[in-house]
């Protein structure tokens, strides 16, 4: 069985990396590139844990195959923090609202509230529901989840250009 | 195990390899055929349609009658303004993230009690367009989703009549509001005239082996009013149709015991 290069725009970042055939995306960015923040449950597309963004999308990277991902853009938590050591709003409003405990589901439910907030800037509870409806989580009954996700949504529409004062 | 996937750039190329190698497995949206290489498949081919979204994807509107490319994920469907009716049946499916990758075509192809958008189109009597070595096909929804498809044949395309104002119905019962596997589905496309039924197309899922048509409750609602007795009266009759089965979801005893009542509740709201 031969490997195959697949090119990848990673968190901004142009990656080439060598991945088995029928490897997942999944697989290809935990083992292939090291980035373990998107996490391997169920391989069914059951319990969101692998929740990354295709090209925009999000997806359960454990249903994609890699090969066919040639060329595509892929965001993943290791890229979601502004930077400089700051934490994005979704993830300050996680650690701030208690919305994370054992952490497992966690990277997945900031990339689904990530994608949602990119086409939604002001979701309403139901939203957030339905968008995070494809993520399990077992330990914090979802609704300091759903708050956090509601409160960073708001901290995003507060620090958005349009919203300054002139 | 696998060992090797390959993208094809033309579909005359996909068919040529699934016509060739035996061990070639089909891969549109892969929200079904990735699960079973995770598992470890004896397939040792993939072929993968990712090369081919821009003949095989997308909604075409001609007058009344839609086309959608086989490989349009839902979440696209979703969004489209055109198909705004049919919101309820690809929302049924999963979550949002899955139904970004999740393509209307394979819901022809996965197994019972997830056929939610395949029973919504057999009511909508939406007709699949196909292709292979052969040459490319028309066949109905209904018996896609009771046949499949042979070897080397795929699916491209599926074409329907926009539903009548005040026609479409579409109900699922599930054990969650959202991302759960079907109980009961129910669709319909009802037209009436004079005050009573003129047509009804009414279609069953997850009470059943595979999406089809129950033409005993269809019947029992021509020439009738539409209404609470003669929708008990359909729901019964769909009984005679449904092939109710256990699984992890409900009992036999119970999708039987809750068909007519959902049928009911699908054609007048209560």
């Amino acid at each position: 069985m031969r490997p195959s290069i697949v090119s990848l725009e990673v968190n901004g970042s142009h990656r080439d990396l060598l991945v088995p055939p029928g490897a997942t995306l999944l697989a290809a960015l935990r083992d292939g590139l090291g980035l373990t923040a998107t996490r391997k449950g169920c391989e069914t597309g059951s319990c969101g844990a692998c929740t990354v963004l295709v090209d925009g999308d999000p997806v359960m990277s454990c249903l994609c195959l890699a090969e066919p991902l040639d060329g595509a853009d892929v965001e993943t938590l290791e890229g979601v923090a502004t930077g400089a050591g700051d934490l994005h709003p979704i993830q300050q409003a996680f650690v701030d609202g208690f919305a994370t405990q054992c952490g497992f589901c966690t990277p997945g439910m900031i990339m689904a509230a990530k994608a949602l907030i990119a086409r939604n800037a002001d979701p309403s509870r139901e939203d957030v529901v339905v968008a995070i409806s494809g993520n399990v989580c077992r330990c914090t009954g979802y609704e300091a989840i759903i708050e956090a996700v509601l409160a960073a949504a708001a901290e995003m529409r507060a620090a958005a250009p349009s919203s300054r004062a002139a | 195990m696998l060992a090797a996937v390959c993208t094809p750039a033309t579909l005359a190329d996909a068919i040529a390899i699934l016509a060739d190698d035996a061990g070639a497995l089909l891969v549109g949206g892969g929200t079904t055929t990735v699960p079973t290489i995770n598992r470890g498949t004896p397939f040792t081919r993939a072929v993968s349609l990712s090369r081919l979204r821009a003949p095989l994807c997308g909604v075409g509107f001609d007058g009344e009658t839609v086309t959608i490319g086989a490989l349009t994920p839902l979440a696209a469907l979703e969004r489209e303004p055109g198909l705004a009716f049919l919101h309820a049946a690809l929302a049924a499916v999963g979550s949002p993230t899955l139904r970004s990758t999740a393509t209307i075509g394979g819901n022809f192809f996965v197994g019972e009690p997830y056929g939610d958008v395949a029973c919504a189109l057999i009511a909508l009597a939406a007709t699949a367009t196909v292709i292979g070595p052969e040459g490319e096909e028309i066949i109905t929804a209904e018996s896609l989703a009771a046949d499949g498809l042979g070897r080397a044949r795929i699916l491209t395309a599926l074409s329907f009549r926009l539903p009548p104002a005040g026609g479409w119905r579409f109900r699922k019962a599930a054990r969650r509001a959202l991302n759960a596997a079907s109980i009961v589905t129910v669709a319909a496309v009802v037209t009436e005239a004079g005050g009573v039924v003129a047509s009804a197309r009414i279609a069953l899922s997850g009470a059943t082996r595979r999406p089809k048509r129950s033409p005993a409750a269809e019947a029992a609602l021509i020439g009738r009013r539409l209404d609470a007795e003669s929708a008990a009266a359909a729901g019964t009759a769909a009984l005679a149709d449904a092939e109710p089965f256990d699984d992890e979801v409900a009992s036999a005893w119970y999708r039987a015991r809750v068909l007519p009542v959902h049928v009911r509740r699908a054609l007048v709201g209560a």
